[in-house]
């Protein structure tokens, strides 16, 4: 027996998804996250299994440990050394409001506060030539001032860095001379090679801040796993939607800091192939959250210049969008209106029917009253809800807005419905696509149960239903690619370019890429590495990221023209126009390191019991009651289909059809609801 | 009218909100100067048939509610019958649209369908365009007229039926020093636009002229109820302000005295600006429109941050403002500097209805975008280059914190400061630092926000010009807290050739020259 298995640890539960690779069956189960002793309930997840540790031959997981320290703000105490006279960089963070109506604006409380910032003297300029000599006594000073104190970690990031790391390295030898090898030091050079000082320090502080708590549970797990038995090199989901080992990620702590989340969106895009459609759009709806990934080409939508908890991450992320406030969404009433959102009444008080002190009526409190919600049977039966005290809170907004309580309680789902669908279209929109060009993939406890709803708002006919849903996440990380991205600073405007400098550029980072690959285990003939370029218009700010055929275009005869046209094609389908004859310039190169999964794509597929409706329900859709079958999605048949209205019930999930929709057990597994448009 | 759903209106008003939010994504995405996309400089607006706001997404606190301006006045000159389907129209008068001729407005009347029987509304987008021709590159310090100060457009049709009309095209980027990232974010604001017709047709189709304007009447009456419900709770009375600034540009010994009374009574406020300074001979007139704004903007920070803007915002407020003043301004009156005494402004109001809201109100802010342009050609590259930067400051405390040190100023959007590494890379300066200007913030029980210290040195001969205001009435304090510092700026501090300056119109500086600059801070809150 063999069996690969993976893990996704959120806040209260761990989802865990097994896959044998004799039979080719998934289970999914769940067990209780233990936080603060994170590695002891891995092991006793493990346990539950009963899988004998030798048959573990893969294991991956999502971490949050980096996520939760951030949150929390219980990270390491960091020191921040930078250039003399740029000490507040850090905490100026670059000026700029968000809330433009606000006179009593603060910014964030940054992770470093400016005591414990300190400058040296020593500049690099914009060429990367040395103006001022580094002052390394200072450096000294700042070594005995970091043991006196009892700095856990140390973040340098001095400008310029990425062209002329000297001053970095020299830094950290003085300080490793004091202090010893333990100490974490993080040096800016190392973690993004993009300018931007302040984004490139905010990135750095991240990770001297979240990094030795990763660190430390990433030891204690692959020692655990030795001590198990277990000689599965334990794998790390990254921000990116990639695999590493734990090794590298002990390395590079920052990269797995959205571990948890994005295996979503690369289960998404492990399914999009399966399912041969090149755009898809992930909902996962929770409890208290509801959160829209985009996959584009099979691939899920990367962003380079994204954030964490409001700091900015100079490294490639999903983008991951949160979206309102999911079930917990308060609905209330203001100047005779209604209003669903944005204030969320989160897991305490919670809605209404979690019957711990909540009054105000929310999303699910609105399910529960149309009948969509079994209050018997929350969140795999781990809750029971009090149907009652919805049906209360409901009609007290009904009465308000003169409003039965059946009414109230659609309008509330029609309303968050078509909200949540308006601003996954701005999603769209961004990339010059049109929802209806995207499939929709449900997942999460509560994202079957709007999908319907959602995708008739954007015009999208065709809704997938994943297997495992409440376990999606971990179901993705079976199916993600090792992946590994570089980038740096090349800045250079078209008619200064010289194709033999950039392809020297571009083979260092090759050459990084396959290095990394290798160390990873993944041999020659499964790596894969990409080029590409970030260009735009001169003057603009955001650019493309342009795609190369490989090394050797860069210095062909035809490649200004070449790119200049392909830069082109893609800035008028994203944004609808382009100018041919306006001069680009290329900012920064990029290469993308990836290592196909040995054990090659999940494609699903599940032992089936026969059968068919379990019970009969009453259920509201458009004002009507109607008598509904609910089916166990276990006992369906291949190629069944269902007719709305219906309900499908699994362990944690149930997907809603109304009368307009109809919906198919397909043979790979997944449910395929079709969305017929509004009569 | 058809009896509606709450529940309708809602969704209504929504996908009207959230289609402005497409349209300005549209817009900022491909933008291709950094004013737009970085600093926001920019706003749109859905509005329907008789001007009045269906949604609007505001980039640029200071564009609040007066895009309509441009439709409206446009069909008072030529008639309801020049909306055409496909027409695109573009306008840059700042005595109409209240700002300065670098905003430009690009707006389209949206029809039902392309038979042009139903006119449903206008999309109207405004942005900052990067030069249009002034006297001085980016703009000019000095200037006295409007005539110096670049190509002034009324009401001109950019594109019939669907296609650009290339003469006016040709006539636009002729007029400017950098005609392809103008045309480039020319383009940007039609193709806003046409994403706000297609959302609003799409909108309209799929409920109906009818119950889209029954949601519409619905949910501008609930904006109108619910800040007049607000203004409610606040005390009626008579409040008053006043403060000066610095000069304007040209007479620099002279201040300019900016008086506001504030008139709260029952569910209507009333701001009264009749007695502010007549309108000057240097650049710091705005049209009445952009006032408004400014008042609007200080009406809702303190009584409505979080309601929805539409056309039942504001209906409770007044503004009296007399033609001819600076904040009136009649033609030839220079307006590049329009928004100096707007963000004094904005703290004027918020300061005359202190007494009455203590708790909602702040202590004065730094308050002005303090300008440092530099321009020249790059030793480097042999290239032209033009960098235009705004300094963040202090803003003042309020009950129950300190002021927020380094941020930018009120009348600016989302603008971010331009890195260290950025500037070095693409202009021949060096910046040795970016500090905090500690102790700049008034003393108080709260302490105002501290102003920023940057320090350049120039790596090549380069003109220079610099905009800093409020020294003259730096931010003051609430309810005894003290005043912040006023902003210093010197070129050659220490050596025989100090000198202080605070305005400058593209003065010679040389390669090892040193500008220091400091910012102020703003206004603490009770006494200390």
């Amino acid at each position: 027996m063999a069996f690969r298995v993976a893990m996704d640890i959120g806040g209260t539960f761990t989802d865990i998804v097994v896959h044998d690779t004799e039979t080719g069956n998934f289970t999914a189960s769940k067990a209780d996250t233990t936080p603060g002793r994170l590695t002891d309930g891995v092991l006793q997840a493990i346990t539950q299994l009963r899988i004998e540790p030798g048959e573990i031959e893969y294991f991956v997981h999502g971490t949050t440990q980096g996520l939760n320290a951030l949150l929390e703000r219980k990270g390491a105490n960091v020191m921040l050394i930078t250039n003399e006279g740029m000490r507040d960089v850090y905490t100026i963070a670059r000026g700029n409001r968000t809330r433009m109506f606000d006179i009593h604006y603060r910014k964030q409380k940054p992770l470093v506060a400016r005591e414990d910032t300190f400058g040296v003297g020593g500049r690099v300029k914009a060429d990367g030539t040395e103006l001022y000599q580094l002052d390394e006594q200072r450096v000294h000073e700042l070594a005995v001032a970091a043991r006196e104190r009892g700095y856990e970690s140390i973040a340098v990031c001095l400008l310029f860095s990425f062209l002329a790391p000297e001053h970095e390295l020299r830094i950290e030898e003085i300080l490793r001379e004091v202090l010893g090898e333990e100490i974490m030091i993080v040096l800016s050079h190392r973690v993004s090679g993009e300018w931007r000082e302040y984004e490139r320090t905010s990135s750095t502080v991240l990770e001297a801040y979240t990094g030795p708590v990763v660190r430390n549970y990433l030891e204690q797990i692959g020692e655990r796993f030795v001590q198990t038995g277990i000689s599965a090199q334990v794998q790390v989901m990254q921000s990116s939607g990639g695999i590493v080992s734990a090794d590298f990620a002990r390395q590079h702590p920052l990269q797995t800091l959205l571990s948890g989340p994005v295996g979503g969106a690369a289960g998404g895009a492990a399914l999009s192939k399966v399912l041969a459609t090149p755009h898809a759009i992930c909902i996962d709806m929770g409890g208290t959250s509801f959160d829209v990934s985009l996959i584009l080409n099979h691939a899920p939508d990367i962003t380079t210049d994204g954030s964490a908890d409001g700091f900015p991450v100079l490294m490639p992320l999903v983008n991951l969008h949160t979206i309102g406030a999911g079930g917990g969404s308060i609905a209330r009433c203001a100047g005779g209106g209604l209003r669903v959102g944005p204030d969320s009444a989160g897991a305490t008080p919670g809605p209404a029917s979690y019957g711990r002190g909540g009054t105000e009526p929310t999303i699910t409190d609105a399910n529960v009253v149309l009948g969509r919600v079994d209050p018997d049977w929350f969140a795999g039966g781990r809750m029971t809800l009090d149907g009652v005290a919805a049906s209360v809170a409901v009609e007290r907004l009904g009465a308000e807005i003169g409003l039965g309580t059946i009414e109230a309680a659609e309008g509330v789902l029609d309303i968050a419905n078509a909200t949540m669908a308006q601003a996954i279209r701005t999603l769209t929109v961004e990339h010059g696509l049109e929802p209806t060009d995207f499939t929709l993939i449900a997942f999460g406890g509560a994202g079957p149960m709007h999908a319907e709803g959602i995708a008739r708002e954007l015009g999208v006919t065709r809704v997938i239903v994943p297997e495992y849903p409440g376990a999606f996440s971990a179901w993705g990380m079976l199916g993600a690619d090792v992946r590994r991205d570089f980038s740096h600073q090349f800045y250079v405007q078209r008619d200064l370019l010289d194709g033999t400098e950039l392809q020297v550029a571009l083979r260092k980072l090759g050459d990084e890429a396959r290095e990394v690959l290798t160390t990873q285990a993944i041999t020659t003939d499964m790596q894969g590495v990409e080029y590409a370029l970030d260009m735009r218009y001169i003057g603009q700010d955001y650019t493309l990221s342009i795609p190369l055929l490989g090394l050797d275009e860069v210095v062909g005869k035809d490649f200004i023209g070449d790119i200049a046209s392909r830069f082109e094609r893609s800035h008028r389908s994203r944004y609808g126009h382009a100018n041919g004859a306006a001069p680009f310039e290329i900012v920064n190169i990029r290469v993308t390191g990836t290592g196909k999964s040995p054990h090659g794509h999940i494609t699903g597929g599940s032992a089936l019991e026969s059968g068919g409706v379990v019970k009969n329900v009453a259920i509201v859709f458009n004002g009507e009651t109607h008598t509904a079958p609910v089916y166990k999605r276990s006992r369906l048949i291949p190629g069944q289909r269902i007719m709305g209205p219906a309900i499908v019930l699994e362990e944690t999930t149930t997907t809603v059809i109304s009368p307009l929709a109809s919906l198919t057990r397909e043979v790979s597994g997944v449910l395929t609801m079709e969305v017929h448009p509004r009569a | 009218m058809p009896n509606i759903s709450p529940v309708t209106t809602e969704i209504i008003r929504c996908a009207l909100s959230q289609a402005a939010e497409d349209m300005n994504t549209t817009l900022i995405r491909s933008a291709y100067t950094p004013t737009i996309y970085e600093a926001k400089d920019c706003a749109v607006a859905i509005l329907d048939s008789a001007h009045r706001v269906l949604g609007q997404s505001s980039g640029l606190p200071i564009f609040l509610g007066n895009l309509e301006e441009c439709t409206r006045a446009t069909e008072e000159r030529f008639g309801s019958a020049v909306w055409q389907p496909g027409d695109v129209w573009v306008m840059n008068d700042a005595y109409v649209a209240g700002a300065h001729l670098n905003d430009v407005t690009i707006y389209a009347p949206i029809f039902l369908d392309d038979s042009g029987q139903d006119l449903i509304g206008f999309a109207a987008s405004r942005a900052h365009w990067i030069d249009l021709g002034s006297k001085d590159p980016g703009g000019s310090m000095d200037s006295t007229s409007i005539y110096q100060e670049g190509l002034r457009l009324g009401a001109t049709k950019l594109m019939s039926g669907g296609l650009e009309i290339d003469p006016i095209i040709d006539l636009i980027a002729t007029n400017s020093r950098f005609p392809e990232p103008l045309i480039g974010d020319m383009r940007a604001q039609i193709a806003c636009v046409r994403t706000g017709t297609s959302r609003l047709r799409e909108i309209t189709r799929r409920w109906g002229i009818d119950t889209v304007e029954a949601a519409r009447d619905s949910y501008f009456a609930q904006t109108a109820q619910l800040e007049r419900e607000a203004i409610t709770a606040v005390p009626d009375g008579e409040y008053s302000a006043s403060g000066r600034l610095d000069n304007d540009g040209i007479d620099i010994g002279t201040p300019i005295p900016i008086v506001v009374k504030v008139t709260v009574s029952g569910d209507r406020i009333h701001i009264d600006l009749t007695e502010s300074a007549d309108q000057a001979l240097g650049p710091i007139n705005c049209g009445r429109a952009q006032a408004v704004a400014a008042c609007r903007v200080a009406y809702k920070a303190l009584l409505s941050p979080d309601l929805p803007l539409n056309g039942g915002s504001f209906l409770p407020l007044t503004v009296d403002v007399r033609q001819g003043s600076v904040l009136g301004a009649q033609e030839p009156a220079a307006v590049q500097y329009y928004y100096s005494h707007l963000g004094l402004l904005i703290d004027l109001v918020v300061t005359a209805l202190s007494p009455a809201m203590p708790d909602r109100a702040a202590a004065a802010s730094y308050g002005d975008s303090l300008i440092v342009q530099m321009m020249g050609t790059d030793p480097r590259t042999q290239m032209p280059f033009l960098s235009q930067e705004a300094t963040v400051g202090g803003w003042g405390a309020w009950a129950g914190s300190d002021g927020e040190s380094c941020l930018i100023n009120n009348v600016n959007g989302s603008l971010r400061d331009m890195p260290v590494e950025v500037m070095e890379t693409l202009f021949p300066v060096r910046i040795e630092r970016y500090e905090v200007r500690e102790g700049s913030g008034g003393a108080g029980e709260w302490r105002g926000g501290d102003g920023v210290i940057r320090k350049y040195v120039f790596e090549a001969d380069q003109d220079l010009s610099l905009w800093w205001e409020r020294s003259v009435t730096p931010a003051w304090g609430l309810f005894g807290g003290g005043s912040g510092q006023a902003p210093r700026v010197r070129l050659n501090p220490g050596t025989q050739d100090e000198r202080e300056l605070l305005k400058a119109n593209a003065i010679r500086v040389r390669a090892g020259d040193v500008l220091l600059c400091e910012s102020g801070g703003g206004g603490g809150y009770g006494n200390a």
